[in-house]
């Protein structure tokens, strides 16, 4: 494998674990460490928006690559798998062909399928509802309303509309479903069956991985995810609020 | 108890959402529900909730530390499902809908604790990472194989 087919292959990797939800120091980690076990020094600077490695100096050739990432979710089980491709670089080397072939295998993993993950949607808008102190009622209410968001997320994030949109709609979709649930049972409680509702949408791990880059001394990135966070947070709550400022003088 | 069982399962469909694979998904659910116990329990001894949330936290890091110890994974894989129930997301929302409704007083408040959990359960994790780190040093022949 020559420099520029591993600077490939480390920007592959890195691109895979930040997509996935990777902290900052571990993708610049697995960057450094594959070009490492080829014998190649390389640099390299990770935001969450991009990714920017370079190689060069003394005898070998100067290689530098940029890599610009526009979508990131929570993906554990490609992190795990591209941490045991980089371990196993360590005790033997691939060739440019096969390493490719492994990181397209890891990036095309779906492990649950649709369905699955829906009823888990579901399922953790009921248990985070009656861990607020709701009845089973607002649960089940919360429970139907998330499935249902999560669904449709699905479906909008097909179109490729830009994202704090989406969640704007799911946050006005929110308020609304759950105005109707209680204007047909009316001794609900409005904010437990949103809580539980809007679980599944709210920023908190990226509020928490933000401040762990921030505490591993990444502080550009720790700035960019609290940032992220708050806009997330305000399309939600901004969709909510606007629904239910409307809806409260209607019910 | 029936808290703990709320969690366990509240982690476990974290993990599932996030990917986390079917042989490792019991391992999440365990650690969010002893995360939220020691949470609670905590709550309820000293009154504070960031004091409680980072408890909670040392308490995921350690079980993610072990677990990964154990079935051979990195630690975030059972300590991101885990601080799932702890995170505060929920209070970010709250920040968002007080400002909506001209509470900016009450939106300050929750703003601030919101932050300060998510400082806390951060600096939880990192503690146990850092402790690990140094009790489980790799030695000095795999440091050369790099």
């Amino acid at each position: 494998m020559n420099t520029s087919e591993l600077m490939e292959v480390a920007l592959k990797a890195g691109e895979i674990l930040l997509c996935s939800g990777a902290e900052i120091y571990r993708v610049e980690d697995t960057i450094s460490r594959i070009c490492k076990n080829y014998g190649v020094d390389c640099e390299s600077f990770v935001l969450p928006t991009g990714i920017f490695i370079s190689t060069g100096g003394g005898k070998c050739e100067s290689v530098s690559l940029i890599k610009r990432i526009r979508e990131r979710s929570v993906d554990l089980h490609r992190i795990e798998r591209i941490n045991e491709f980089s371990r196993g670089l360590q005790k033997k080397t691939m060739s440019y062909e096969e390493a490719m072939k492994t990181l397209e295998d890891i990036q095309n993993t779906r492990q649950y399928n649709f369905i699955t993950r829906l009823v888990a949607a579901g399922i953790t808008a009921f248990v985070f509802t009656m861990l607020f102190k709701g009845n089973v009622k607002e649960a089940s209410a919360a429970l139907l309303i998330s499935t249902l968001i999560y669904l449709i997320n699905e479906k909008i994030s097909g179109i490729g509309l830009f994202r704090i949109f989406e969640l704007f709609v799911s946050g006005v979709i929110i308020g609304a479903l759950s105005l109707l649930t209680v204007r047909i049972i009316p001794d609900l409680s409005i904010y437990k069956i949103i809580i539980g509702s809007v679980m599944i949408l709210v920023p908190g791990v990226t509020i928490t991985n933000g401040m762990r880059d921030a505490l591993h001394g990444d502080i550009n990135s720790s700035m960019l995810r609290l940032g992220e966070a708050v806009f997330v947070a305000a399309a939600v709550g901004g969709g909510v609020g606007f629904m239910l400022s409307i809806g409260l003088l209607w019910v | 108890m029936r808290e703990m069982l709320l969690a366990f399962i509240g982690s476990l469909c974290a993990g599932i959402l996030f990917n986390v694979k079917s042989k490792n998904l019991i391992w999440t659910g365990l650690s969010g529900a002893l995360g939220w116990v020691s949470y609670i329990l905590m709550n309820r001894a000293t009154g504070g909730v960031i004091v409680a949330t980072f408890i909670g936290a040392v308490a995921v890091g350690l079980f993610s530390e072990s677990a990964a110890r154990i079935v051979k994974s990195p630690a975030t894989v059972f300590s991101i499902p885990g601080i799932f129930p702890l995170v505060p997301g929920i209070g970010a929302y709250t920040t968002v809908q007080y400002i909506f409704e001209n509470r900016l007083s009450d939106a300050a408040r929750t703003a601030v604790e919101t932050i300060a959990s998510a400082a806390a359960i951060a600096f939880g994790i990192m503690i146990v990472y850092a402790v690990f780190r140094i009790l489980t040093r790799p030695g000095e022949k795999s440091k050369k194989r790099y």
